[in-house]
């Protein structure tokens, strides 16, 4: 089995890994290490305490808390946005792009969806202003709850104790 | 003097990336094989190794080069520069509109190369950079129709534009490939002239390659990069090999240096196509087999290659190998016909690991390479390889371990299959590690059967033959039980390649696409047009091949022309090559003996029962190639002394695990061994380069030819 140093891991989060290594990390299976390793890196590039359980984005992950060890939904900058069962995107900032004008910013003009069909919703955090999702759906339909992790399930899989909440 | 006696005649050199190994054939069929470490200049490598070989013989470079009358180049310089992507910067002229294409590449090169695990895992596919910028490609507004018409007339006031740009963003080649091209070929060279034009002008000199003088072939993509690479990789190795050849000349050399090719032949260094040599390493047994097949009777062959690295299979089949005629090499697809063969990534090299989710033995992809595994410590590895296995059963000798060049140690051996593979599974580590080479084994068995089988062919039909360094380590593995007629050793199975590369012939062979089809409903005059277009066709592929004969001072009398054709059923996707039976077409009569030639060929490389002429028969492509005599190397050739090897041949006993029992195996020095001897399982018999492995329940001779008989008792 392949193992890997946790520099490695970190390259590979960051996208510095060299394209042989990414390689044989993608064709082998998984080392054991690799999850503790993975998060532990994702860790050591936020500044608060709050102990990271699942990234579900680039810069969005679902945390224990050390206060009361409460699962919550938190930005790499420390804002909250509640308890991670619930969609996160209820307490984010939303733009809606709705208009021909709006869309124009983004591609060039005629190569955009019309919106009386189709309209971006970019969802921002309220504190730092990182945009963590982007939903393209038709104008009428609800906000996307895009997905509720089985933490507890998970856990099992990789092998480590679950949060006590999950 | 014994020397002129026994002239040195025949070299090949096989220049690899880390070692730079060459080849000296005596005249009464001795052999020496002297390695150098490989170097920035090659010339120094070769004449090092070369030194190196004949110090055997006590003799010196300048008495040798003298004598030689062939000597036959293989190397990996090419390929490493194509795969390294430093070639040299090269400019394209495309057709105008399609400036994109080559970067973005066939979809199939996102993968080509990848074992198949990772063929169906996307997430692996990905896009080599592609040889020619974006910033030196340039688009010329012209169109030749799939038919050949003339749509868009070139605007060749553009391409001159092009050419001076490309020149002066520092370009040191220009290719021009234009759509079609290889049915009206006008548009390129009207394009190609203008570009020397323009060259002359600015006073600078590079070369200038059009595709339909070099492959006028259909298929844009295998096309366009295959002339990209006659630019891009093919003409700094023009100077490497012109300053070897050279510096062979300063040692008294008037030999001429040839190099091998992809089609199986060798080819001057001086050859315009030179692209054709980028591999040639494992195609050089796939020869060699050929021609002790033939010199011995044996038609149909099994070839089977296994080195550090890969295994690599081909078949004769009635003193025949099959062509492929699109190969692919460093994953991109080509116009190069390829000695047809099937490699698998699994070596005597191969790691060893354990996969966690089905706590199973999983074997490479990778492999150690020249680190050997955890047993040479100074190699750094810490990953079990399937040499550590051999090592600690016994199989290889520590302490002559390449000559005993590199000292092993089987405990650090020991220690990591426990540790890695032994202890996970439950087992002792004996039984870890003969469970490694008994599953290497069965899937280099599997594969040789899969291959000969889905042929339509049985083992029984066949002799197999089994060579590289690794080789006479595995033959008893991987044919057991597949009941091929003969298992055959050459004593020289490591240096096999390069004694295929010697027996090659000096052979050009030049290919262009042609659009033939008849029907059962097709008239006289059909018939009579298309054996008409194919005769041209050959006329055409004639003056290239005696040109380039030429150019290394043939006269064309001396030269023997053989053309061929592809030919396909109507309605199937795949064609089959064959050599004409008949030298010259000359009306509709000849097309019977055509269509004969194919149907027969296709029953001998299928079955009869699969021949479909319902729908008819077409013509894809026309083919010439042209060979000239070369002196090749003899088969070794020795009078039988008797079945009993001589005592200094006997090297004692040494423990070997086999069948879950530990044995005592004889250990034999292999030079000392006299044609004639028998020897029986469990035996080792051991040289510098390779090791030859009898187990128990069976037995091997060594016949006169020194090629050992491994059998099953």
């Amino acid at each position: 089995m392949s193992t890997y140093t946790k520099k490695q891991v970190k390259d590979l989060v960051d996208g510095d890994l060299d394209w042989d290594t990414l390689h044989k990390m993608l064709s082998m299976p998984k080392d054991i290490e690799r999850y503790s390793n993975y998060v532990s890196v994702l860790q050591d590039q936020v500044s608060w305490d709050d102990k990271i359980i699942i990234p579900v984005g680039p810069h969005l992950y679902i945390v224990e808390t050390v206060k009361d060890k409460e699962l919550v939904t938190k930005c790499r900058c420390g804002h909250g946005f509640g308890d991670y069962t619930l969609n996160w995107k209820l307490n984010a900032l939303v733009y809606i792009r709705d208009s021909e004008e709006k869309m124009n910013q983004v591609y060039p003009k005629l190569m955009a969806p019309d919106t009386d069909w189709q309209v971006y919703r970019e969802y921002y955090c309220p504190t730092c202003g990182t945009m963590h999702d982007v939903e393209v759906p038709t104008p009428w339909y609800p906000v996307m709850h895009d997905f509720e992790p089985d933490i507890k399930t998970f856990f099992d899989w990789v092998g480590l104790p679950a949060p006590v909440n999950a | 003097m014994e020397q002129l006696d026994n002239p040195v005649e025949v070299m090949g050199i096989d220049a690899g990336g880390t070692m730079t190994d060459t080849f000296f054939v005596r005249a009464d069929g001795e052999f020496v094989v002297g390695k150098a470490q490989s170097d920035v200049d090659e010339s120094k490598a070769v004449l090092e190794s070369s030194v190196d070989a004949l110090t055997h013989w006590g003799r010196k470079v300048d008495d040798v080069f003298p004598e030689m009358v062939t000597c036959v180049f293989s190397g990996t310089a090419m390929l490493n520069r194509v795969v390294g992507r430093k070639g040299l910067r090269t400019g394209l002229i495309v057709s105008k509109g399609f400036e994109d294409f080559h970067r973005m590449g066939r979809a199939l090169q996102s993968y080509l190369g990848y074992a198949f695990e990772d063929r169906i895992h996307l997430n692996t596919h990905r896009y080599d950079e592609p040889l020619v910028s974006i910033k030196d490609t340039r688009g010329v507004t012209e169109r030749i129709d799939s038919k050949g018409n003339i749509v868009i007339p070139v605007r060749l006031h553009e391409a001159k534009i092009a050419a001076r740009e490309l020149i002066e963003q520092g370009c040191k080649a220009i290719v021009i490939s234009f759509l079609s091209s290889y049915l009206d070929g006008r548009h390129e060279r009207a394009v190609r002239d203008v570009c020397l034009e323009v060259i002359k002008e600015m006073g600078a000199d590079i070369p200038v390659f059009a595709s339909v003088d070099y492959y006028p072939v259909r298929k844009e993509s295998h096309r366009t990069n295959t002339t990209i690479l006659e630019a891009y990789a093919a003409e700094p190795s023009r100077a490497i090999l012109s300053a070897l050849s050279s510096k062979m000349g300063d040692h008294g050399g008037t030999f001429d240096l040839r190099v091998m090719a992809s089609h199986g032949g060798t080819i001057g260094w001086k050859a315009k196509e030179l692209a054709r040599t980028l591999v040639s390493g494992p195609i050089g047994g796939v020869i060699g087999a050929k021609y002790l097949g033939e010199q011995l009777g044996y038609e149909n062959i099994a070839c089977s290659d296994i080195g550090g690295t890969s295994f690599d299979m081909a078949l004769i089949t009635k003193n025949n190998f099959a062509m492929h005629q699109d190969g692919d090499v460093a994953r991109l697809v080509l116009s190069l016909p390829l000695v047809s063969m099937d490699t698998i990534g699994a070596g005597a090299g191969s790691f060893v690991r354990i996969d966690p989710h089905s706590n199973s033995i999983k074997l490479g992809p990778d492999s150690a390479g020249y680190k050997v595994g955890t047993c040479w410590p100074e190699g750094g590895l810490t990953t079990v390889s399937v040499t550590d296995c051999h090592i600690l059963l016994g199989y290889l000798n520590p302490d002559n371990f390449l000559g005993g060049v590199l000292k092993l140690d089987v405990d650090v051996a020991r220690e990591a299959v426990k540790t890695q593979i032994a202890d996970p599974l439950g087992l002792s580590v004996e039984d870890a590690a003969a469970g490694v080479i008994e599953l290497l084994d069965l899937s280099l068995r599997q594969h040789l059967r899969a291959m000969i089988t889905g042929k339509g062919y049985s083992p029984r039909d066949f002799v197999c033959f089994s060579y590289g360094g690794a080789g006479p380590v595995h033959a008893y593995g991987y044919t057991k039980g597949l009941g091929f007629k003969e298992t055959i050793v050459p004593a020289w199975a490591a240096g096999f390649s390069a004694f295929g590369c010697a027996t090659a012939n000096f052979e050009y062979r030049y290919d262009k696409s042609v659009d033939i089809g008849i029907t059962k409903d097709s008239s006289k005059d059909d018939i009579e047009k298309s054996v008409k277009s194919l005769q041209v066709a050959w006329d055409e592929l004639k003056e290239k091949v005696l040109e380039e004969f030429r150019i290394n001072g043939f006269k064309d009398e001396d030269v023997t022309l053989i053309p061929g054709y592809r030919m396909q059923y109507l309605g199937q996707l795949n064609d089959l090559e064959i050599d004409s039976p008949l030298t010259s077409l000359s009306g509709a009569d000849d097309w019977d003996a055509l269509v004969q030639a194919f149907d027969d060929t296709y029953a001998r490389v299928y079955a009869s029962a699969a021949r479909s002429p319902e729908l008819g028969f077409g013509i894809t492509g026309a083919i010439l190639s042209g060979s000239v005599e070369t002196k090749k190397p003899k088969i070794p050739y020795e009078p039988i002394v008797g079945p009993n090897p001589p005592k200094e041949a006997c090297l004692g006993t040494r423990p070997f695990y086999y069948d879950k029992k530990w044995v005592d195996a004889d250990i034999y020095q292999m030079e000392a061994l006299q044609p004639g001897n028998k020897i029986m399982g469990p035996a080792i018999i051991e040289s510098d380069a390779t090791t030859f492995v009898v187990p128990p329940t069976f037995k091997t001779f060594l016949d006169e030819h020194r090629l050992f008989h491994l059998i099953e008792c």
